[in-house]
């Protein structure tokens, strides 16, 4: 047994390629399987309430009776203008945007003995304008000092782009009625925004004073946000269960104690079911949980706003949006009792939700994984990249073959590319020949090269984000193109040396690949405590740039064969081809997907293209080019 | 004339690629401006600018406890226009700064002192890297790009040293003192420099004469030097201020008391904060004391290597200053070059390089979570800040090891290795 691990030591084929090989594969494998793991019940949790002062639930809701007439008088009139508006041609997706109805607003808010203030802003993206008016009032907390406030938001379009009658004439009665109660000790501001997408954006940029120059600043102000509920009720009929969104911009989450009280509030207080993550029919099965929480992570590694929530989590203030879904009997009152209730809980605060998890998955309205479960996975995956380059690394240096005697030192021009043959009976010596044997590492060409590819990427940054939405599609495609000819000329290129004096030798392909890994590895763990989701799929995406390597040993027509397969596969794998395949998967068309992203860089602040550009675009394309040059 | 054309390209292309970052993102000296890992409350621009709207305006620049910086460098800034509605004429000024150290760094390093001194030759001589090369390290090192574009002062102290060491090896003796003494001067601790300093000078000049000078003679001089430097640029700043103690104890006495425990890549703000109040006094001494306690160790040690000594000291101070940023880490980073023949012994530079930068990502990402997503906290940056300090420490340790084993190796031929008999 020892001499078979002396053996091991004495092997440097087995200890510099193989052993890295198996590593990272292992990584890769148990990352996966560790994801896949977290849905049972072992690795997973029951949800908690962990801030004590929100005591969900605890207090009588009083809205009903009376103030239903009161909703049903604000829908006739405000229902009366959008006709108008309608019989006036103005089309049904800007109706909530007539003056006339944002003054019927202010007024209702006005009499309702609110403060009132209008915001107008207007932004920019792939060549489209999208404007619009905030309409917003507070109300001064009676037992308050105006430094703290909870936001009620309803938006005339909702997420998915319904005209919210319903839920605009609910947040105008809740503010009537909110103001009749004198036991807020918070500022409670009502914002009724034009759409879901860009209006509270504005709003909560403006309330923080980081708003660009085309939207206006906020007139009126009160003190620090504490907590955000959206409201949405974009249909007539009466609603079954309610469903939370509580995903933010680049992933980020609000605290699950919001999203737990708001669950518990729905399903214990007013036994209205809840659901999360459009999984209307949830059995609490394994596949169940599981596709909720690769839903969620698909939300959250894309990183763009699920609903007009998803803007005030930039701003450390969490944020929910509840959508009624389905056919039932509970009808807008249940919605606005919900509503109060939440509300209640908020105003106990004695501060800021910071009591429970910011990081984690959930899989049901009560089961959640926290980052301690499930970060491992992500780190795994980006482990690899790392295991490998440290292997590539110290391939370059201890193994260059050790048939001729220490090529290191003498220079460089003594190093054969030849010698990277596996010498099995030869033992390499003792550690100390070892340690002063390590090869001159040529490092200015790698360098340069992976440093170079990775400012490249700011090339098709630049583009896709500033590009008129029309020629976007069309570059997508370009993309396509330039992805399979750029790896070959580079690696056409690199074989015939660049033009220098001295021939590319094959440690300086290592090294191109180990700090091609090197950088993949740093970005994506340290992208995984930002945004775990982005991280675990890109990781995944580029996992088998970690097996990618120069071919040297067959003949060159089999080389040529494997490389071109490798090749071909790989640029399945590419960035642009990527979404181009799920654009078809999804049958949503690649225009949508990219003046949505463009518009998420300009006005979310995403920085999800940021990540596909310059980590996984620059190591893909390093992949190929290391692929390509086997061609050669 | 080759060698010069190479290194003409190597400075303008350090001077477009800077200036290139300016104009094309206007806003990124702001944004690195306000970064603590490189601006810290004695290197700050944005401190300084206070300070400077202050003095032109005839109020002390050290009321309100803003600005704790030489007062030298008031009337020096002033002198350029307003760098919130001009920033371009400040800097290229900063980037010119960049090239004269990076001009410094290469007289070192043709001076051939880190391979060959008065007592000590090394093994492998014939691995190094030419001046222009280790120039081009220090002018496209990333830590020392962000230095410059945030305009942070450390660069001046910085060039107080590169002079100091590049007159020393050229044999300008009191140069090189003077230069020590304006670089002490700006940050204080450059003074600690000044034991390997002396040394240096005194190998160059016995050296380069038959007899070797008195010793003590010698280091007195030389003390008497930089002592006369600072104090010749202490009268100035009293000059400047009108009040000496107001500005000592806001300068130096802020340097040695350490008050402000806003974060930074260093060891010591954690440390403070958690800390009782009734043993601040006793661990400020221990900290300071460890310091100062590397200069005697790594000169007595290292006594046949002074500019090894200088460098590695360097190293420590990028590690358990009170204050430190990327700039004290790019200065040692800037001297490593100079000892290419020691990174064939060195074993850990690339798990060292890999802490490194592991935590210069992982450091700006813990330190967004911590202060504006409010999903992390104070530990999380803390404990990247420990693992910065740890990169720097391998790397330093095994730059001292590699420097050992060097002098090792020339003791003892005969227990070299078959490879190293090869060389």
């Amino acid at each position: 047994m020892l001499a078979k691990i002396r053996d091991l030591r004495n092997n440097p084929h087995l200890l510099f390629v193989r052993l890295p090989n198996l590593l990272s594969l292992t990584c890769i494998v148990v990352g996966v399987v560790w994801l896949l793991l977290l849905p049972l019940n072992e690795y997973s949790r029951q949800t908690y309430i962990s801030e004590n002062a929100l005591l969900p639930g605890q207090v009588h809701a009083y809205f009903s009776g009376s103030e239903q007439n009161v909703f049903r008088g604000y829908k006739k009139e405000l229902e009366g203008l959008l006709n108008e508006g309608r019989d006036q041609g103005v089309p049904p997706a800007e109706a909530g945007q007539t003056p006339a109805v944002s003054s019927k607003i202010q007024s209702i808010l006005q009499a309702a003995g609110l403060k009132v203030a209008t915001q107008k802003y207007e932004y920019t993206s792939a060549g489209i304008t999208h404007e619009g008016e905030n309409v917003y009032a507070i109300i001064h907390a009676p037992r308050g000092d105006a430094t703290e406030a909870i936001v009620l938001v309803a938006a005339w379009k909702t997420a998915n782009n319904e005209l919210n009658l319903n839920g605009v004439t609910l947040a105008l009665t809740l503010a009537r009625y909110f103001k009749r109660w004198s036991l807020w000790s918070k500022d409670i501001i009502f914002v009724i925004t034009p759409d879901s997408k860009s209006g509270t954006q504005a709003w909560i940029d403006a309330y923080h004073d980081m708003h660009p120059a085309s939207v206006q600043p906020l007139p009126l102000k009160s003190g620090a946000l504490q907590g955000a509920l959206v409201i949405e009720y974009p249909f007539d009929h009466r609603f079954q269960s309610l469903h939370v969104v509580y995903d933010g911009v680049n992933g980020q989450l609000p605290n699950l104690d919001l999203f737990n009280t708001a669950v518990a509030i729905a399903n214990n207080q007013m036994g209205i079911g809840s659901n999360l993550q459009e999984m209307w029919e949830h059995d609490d099965s394994y596949q169940a949980r599981l596709q909720t929480i690769l839903r969620g992570m698909a939300k959250q590694g894309l990183g763009y706003a699920t609903g007009a929530h998803s803007s005030f989590m930039p701003y450390h203030i969490d944020a929910i949006t509840l959508q009624p879904k389905g056919e039932g009997w509970e009808d807008e009152m249940a919605l606005g009792r919900t509503i109060e209730s939440i509300c209640r809980s908020l105003n106990n605060l004695l501060e800021h939700l910071h009591q429970s998890f910011f990081f984690y998955l959930l899989m049901q309205s009560n089961r959640f994984v926290s980052i301690g479960t499930y970060l491992p996975s992500a780190m795994l995956l980006a482990g690899n990249f790392t295991i490998m380059a440290i292997a590539l690394w110290m391939r370059t240096g201890y193994y260059t073959g050790t048939s001729s005697t220490a090529p290191a030192i003498a220079g460089d021009k003594k190093e054969k590319p030849s010698s990277k043959k596996v010498t099995s009976g030869k033992p390499v010596a003792d550690v100390k020949l070892k340690e002063s044997g390590v090869a001159e590492r040529q490092l200015a060409l790698p360098l340069t090269l992976v440093v170079g590819l990775h400012l490249l990427g700011l090339i098709p940054l630049w583009l896709f984000n500033t590009l008129p939405h029309q020629y976007l599609p069309t570059s997508a495609y370009a993309f396509v193109i330039v992805d399979i000819v750029l790896p070959l000329v580079l690696a056409a290129l690199l074989s015939h040396g660049l033009g220098l004096s001295a021939p590319i030798i094959p440690q300086q392909y290592h090294l191109i690949k180990s700090f091609s890994l090197l950088l993949l590895g740093l970005s994506l763990s340290t992208l995984a405590t930002l945004n775990f989701s982005l991280s675990f799929m890109v990781g995944l995406l580029c996992a088998p740039l970690s097996f990618i390597e120069r071919l040297q040993s067959p003949s060159k027509p089999v080389r040529s064969t494997i490389s071109g397969i490798g090749f071909l596969c790989l640029n399945l794998l590419s960035p642009p081809s990527a979404l181009l395949g799920v654009c078809w998967y999804t049958g949503v068309s690649v225009e949508t997907v990219l003046t949505q992203a463009a518009f998420g860089w300009d006005v979310w602040g995403v920085w999800t293209q940021v990540v596909v550009w310059c980590v996984w675009w620059p190591a893909w394309l390093i992949g190929c080019v290391l692929l390509g040059a086997s061609m050669f | 004339m080759s060698v010069d054309r190479r290194k003409i390209a190597v400075f303008s292309a350090a001077f477009v690629l800077r200036l290139v970052l300016i104009c094309l993102f206007p806003s990124l000296p702001d944004l690195l401006t306000g970064r603590v890992e490189v601006s810290t409350p004695v290197n700050s621009f944005k401190r300084l600018q206070e300070g400077l709207f202050l003095y032109t305006r005839n109020v002390s620049p050290y009321d309100g406890g803003v600005f704790h910086q030489a007062p030298l460098l008031l009337p020096l800034f002033a002198l350029l226009p307003e760098a919130q509605f001009h920033p371009l004429p400040t800097a290229i000024f900063y980037i010119f700064v960049d090239l004269v150290n990076a001009q410094a760094l290469a007289t070192i390093s043709e001076s051939g002192q880190s391979v060959k001194s008065r007592l000590h030759s090394a093994i492998r001589k014939h691995i190094r890297w030419d001046g222009v090369s280790v120039a081009a390290w220090f002018l496209f090192n990333p830590f020392t790009i962000a230095t410059c574009l945030a305009r942070s002062t450390s660069v001046f102290t910085a060039s107080g040293i590169l002079f100091a060491v590049s007159n020393a090896v050229s044999g300008n003796t009191v140069n090189s003192m003077l230069a020590l003494g304006f670089a002490s001067y700006l940050s204080l601790y450059p003074a600690l420099l000044f034991v390997p300093l002396v040394l240096l000078c005194f190998d160059q000049r016995a050296q380069g004469q038959s007899q070797v000078p008195n010793v003590a003679l010698f280091v007195i001089q030389h003390g008497a030097m930089l002592v006369g430097s600072v104090s010749a640029l202490l009268g100035l700043s009293y000059l400047i201020t009108g009040n000496f103690w107001e500005f000592m104890s806001a300068t130096y006495g802020f340097h040695l008391l350490v008050p402000d425990l806003t974060p930074n890549s260093g060891l010591w703000w954690y440390f403070f904060i958690e800390m009782f109040d009734s043993f601040r006094e006793f661990f400020l001494g221990v900290f300071w004391l460890h310091l100062a306690s590397y200069v005697g160790g790594l000169t007595t040690r290292l006594r046949r290597q002074p500019l090894f000594v200088i460098t590695s000291l360097l190293g420590v101070f990028a590690i358990f200053k009170p204050y430190p940023s990327i700039s004290d880490a790019s200065l040692f980073l800037a001297l490593l070059p100079l000892y290419r023949h020691l990174f064939p012994l060195m074993r850990y530079t690339f798990f060292a390089i890999s802490a490194i930068l592991y935590s210069s990502l992982l450091g700006p990402a813990f330190y967004h979570l911590w202060i504006y997503a409010g999903s992390g906290n104070a530990n999380f940056f803390y404990a990247i800040t420990l693992v910065w300090s740890l990169g720097l420490s391998i790397l330093l340790a095994d730059a001292v090891f590699a420097a050992i084993r060097d002098e090792w190796e020339q003791e003892h031929p005969e227990s070299q290795g078959q490879e190293v008999k090869q060389v």
